[in-house]
């Protein structure tokens, strides 16, 4: 059951340009909590900004929860002013899991920018869920935007980088990196990045006849699968809507269920 | 325990406290959150005749303190909402009130029919008012239901000769003078109005040039529009018999005693819910907080109060 609660501050650093990790104590929480899911945070008390910050669970400890985010506007700016010691509200966990299937022989887990933040998580669960080690593909636009790179190898995951400005490991899209992999028809992607990001991992995983799971964004309101603000188009009926909430159906989804082409 | 039991225009609650339609969907999700069955009253998300998909994305803009949103009522359908959703309300002892919309008089007076047939609501309160669907704007052009006092009339005759349920009607705020359809309302035989209704407006992405929503215009909702709320309920307060359920960023008891002051018999909580899960059932704690604080026997004694 997702809740709402008031959780202190454990520690606040950049850990790039524009980019931070928040670590925050949230014992029940970090319970319930599965990598893929989601929390609403509350930047700060008062009216604004009005809508709480949907946010992925970078790492799920016993009674810690760790974020990692980028300042994008107004929302993650006032967030990344904020300092330990201080509380935060949040609200989760929320939305579906990654599935986690044990016949999968190669698990690729595909990050670009920001959107690697779910899969520290995701590669503990499968590490310790399947006995299995993930590879991961970083992306992002050059060199000093590679996130988690320390996490991965520590995990003992092979990684490969891309970046746009070949700054750092090959010069190429994180879709064309997974391609060079030759995964194999056992293995399975899972994506997270910038939509565009996602519909051409997306298509490289149609190309090769296996199986991607995407973690989607949108805008939210309730997070909750209450307002339907967060909706994106489905090829098929889920639950009998075809326009499915990316917050409550997601946000991962089996990227073939999703109609790519406003993308 | 101050007494917090109003009587809505025959609806029987045990607080004035309901949802905004669209702002609880059907009631399960934020049931997780909190028992549901205290509020006065849960309002469904507006049902209509077959499911709709609603407005392609973006659908959210976020504003100061409030949001615009573009869903385009997105719905399971009545059908489906008579076998998955209201199960579910009537076995926890909700009071329902049922959130119609359609395209016609007709399409209403079924839906009201329906809804009271299977006993899965126990007040219709008609949506005369979304602003972002463009099929229930009349032969005048962009005009709303609730904009034109003669079809509110109409409207509300089909739907009153088809049930027997309480029957509210949903206004607009986007008019001149928000009395005038409350009026044609209680003419009409409607049993109370509900106010207010989203306010319309436009986010613009100066990087792009390009409006935010895929529907170009949203509603404005939030505490942004309260004291415009306010307003459009003392002034129908002035002119109505009947009783009228306020709304419009109300996000705790001191926002809800406004409404009441202004002349509300009942209140919602929408927009606001969103921020806090829990907030509808709060506004009900902190109503009874005030009647104690304030020595208030009966709650009802302070509708229309404003001095
Ligand atoms: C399920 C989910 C998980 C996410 N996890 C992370 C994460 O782990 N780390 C991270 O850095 N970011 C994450 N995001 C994106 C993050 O929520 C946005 O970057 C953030 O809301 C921007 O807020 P802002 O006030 O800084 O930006 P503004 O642009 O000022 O925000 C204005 C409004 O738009 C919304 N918005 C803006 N950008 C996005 C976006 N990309 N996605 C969704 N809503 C947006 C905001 O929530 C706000 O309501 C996630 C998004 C979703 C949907
Ligand atoms: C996301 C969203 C969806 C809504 N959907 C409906 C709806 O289906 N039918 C309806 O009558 N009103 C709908 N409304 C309007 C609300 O019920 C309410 O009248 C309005 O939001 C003002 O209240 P608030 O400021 O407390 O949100 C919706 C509002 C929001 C924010
Ligand atoms: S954000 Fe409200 S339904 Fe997804």
């Amino acid at each position: 059951m997702p809740q709402v609660s008031t959780c202190e501050i454990q520690a606040h650093m950049e850990v790039a340009p524009d980019h931070y990790r928040l670590v925050l104590h949230a014992p029940e929480i970090a319970q319930e909590a599965c990598a893929g899911q989601f929390c609403m945070l509350e930047v700060q008390e008062g009216l604004y900004p009005f809508l709480r910050r949907p946010m992925c669970f970078e790492r799920i400890y016993k009674d810690s929860i760790s974020i990692l985010y980028k300042v994008e506007g107004e929302g993650t700016r006032l967030m990344s002013r904020l300092s330990q010691g201080q509380t935060i509200s949040v609200q989760g966990p929320l939305g579906k899991p990654f599935p986690l299937d044990s016949d999968v022989e190669r698990h690729i887990l595909v990050g670009g920018g920001i959107g690697i933040a779910p899969f520290p998580s995701l590669a503990e669960a499968i590490i310790s869920e399947l006995g299995t080690t993930p590879e991961v593909i970083i992306a992002a636009r050059t060199e000093s935007m590679l996130l988690c790179e320390d996490e991965f190898r520590q995990m003992g995951c092979t990684v490969h980088l891309a970046t746009d400005d070949g700054s750092a490991g090959v010069k190429a899209f994180a879709s064309e990196v997974l391609r060079e992999l030759n995964p194999g028809p056992k293995a399975r992607a899972y994506c997270c990045g910038p939509m565009p990001m996602m519909r051409a991992t997306h298509d490289v995983c149609q190309d090769l006849g296996i199986t991607c799971l995407a973690s989607l964004e949108a805008e939210m309101a309730c997070g909750d699968g209450v307002c339907l603000g967060c909706v994106v188009e489905a090829n098929v009926e889920i639950e009998a809507e075809r326009m499915v909430r990316v917050c409550y159906d997601g946000p991962v989804f089996d990227s073939s269920l999703i109609n790519w082409s406003a993308y | 325990m101050a007494n917090l039991a109003v009587n809505i225009g025959g609806l029987k609650m045990k607080n004035p406290v309901t949802v905004g339609s669209g702002t609880f969907a059907y009631g399960q999700e934020y049931d997780r959150y909190f028992d549901i069955s205290k509020l006065g009253a849960v309002t469904t998300k507006s049902l209509s005749l077959e499911p709709r998909a609603g407005n392609k994305p973006p659908r959210l803009v976020e504003t100061p303190a409030g949001m615009l949103n573009a869903i385009g009522l997105q719905n399971v359908g009545i059908e489906a909402y008579l076998r998955d959703k209201a199960p579910f309300l009537r076995e926890k002892g909700c009071t329902i009130i049922g959130n119609i919309y359609g395209k016609s008089p007709e399409d209403y007076a079924e839906l009201a029919k329906r809804l009271d047939e299977a006993g899965a609501a126990d007040a219709i309160e008609a949506n005369l008012s979304c602003p972002n669907v463009h099929d229930a704007r009349t032969a005048r052009g962009c005009t709303l239901v609730a904009q034109v006092p003669e079809l509110v009339q109409e409207y509300t005759r089909a739907i009153k000769a088809a049930t027997k349920l309480p029957v509210f009607v949903k206004l607009t705020p986007n008019i001149i003078d928000i009395a005038e359809p409350a009026l044609a309302a209680e003419e009409a035989g409607a049993d109370g109005v509900a106010l207010i209704n989203t306010l319309l407006g436009i986010g613009i992405n100066p990087e792009t040039r390009k409006p935010i929503l895929s529907n170009i215009v949203g509603g404005l909702s939030g505490p942004a529009i309260r004291p415009v709320a306010v307003k459009m309920v003392w002034d129908c307060a002035k002119v109505l018999k009947i009783p009228i359920i306020g709304m419009g960023g109300i996000g705790n008891a001191s926002d809800a005693m406004q409404f009441i002051l202004a002349g509300a018999t009942g209140v919602a909580v929408g927009s606001c819910s969103f921020r806090q899960p829990d907030a509808a059932i709060k506004v009900v704690e902190g109503l009874n907080d005030y009647c104690e604080r304030h020595n208030v026997e009966n709650l009802t004694q302070l509708i229309g109060k404003l001095e």
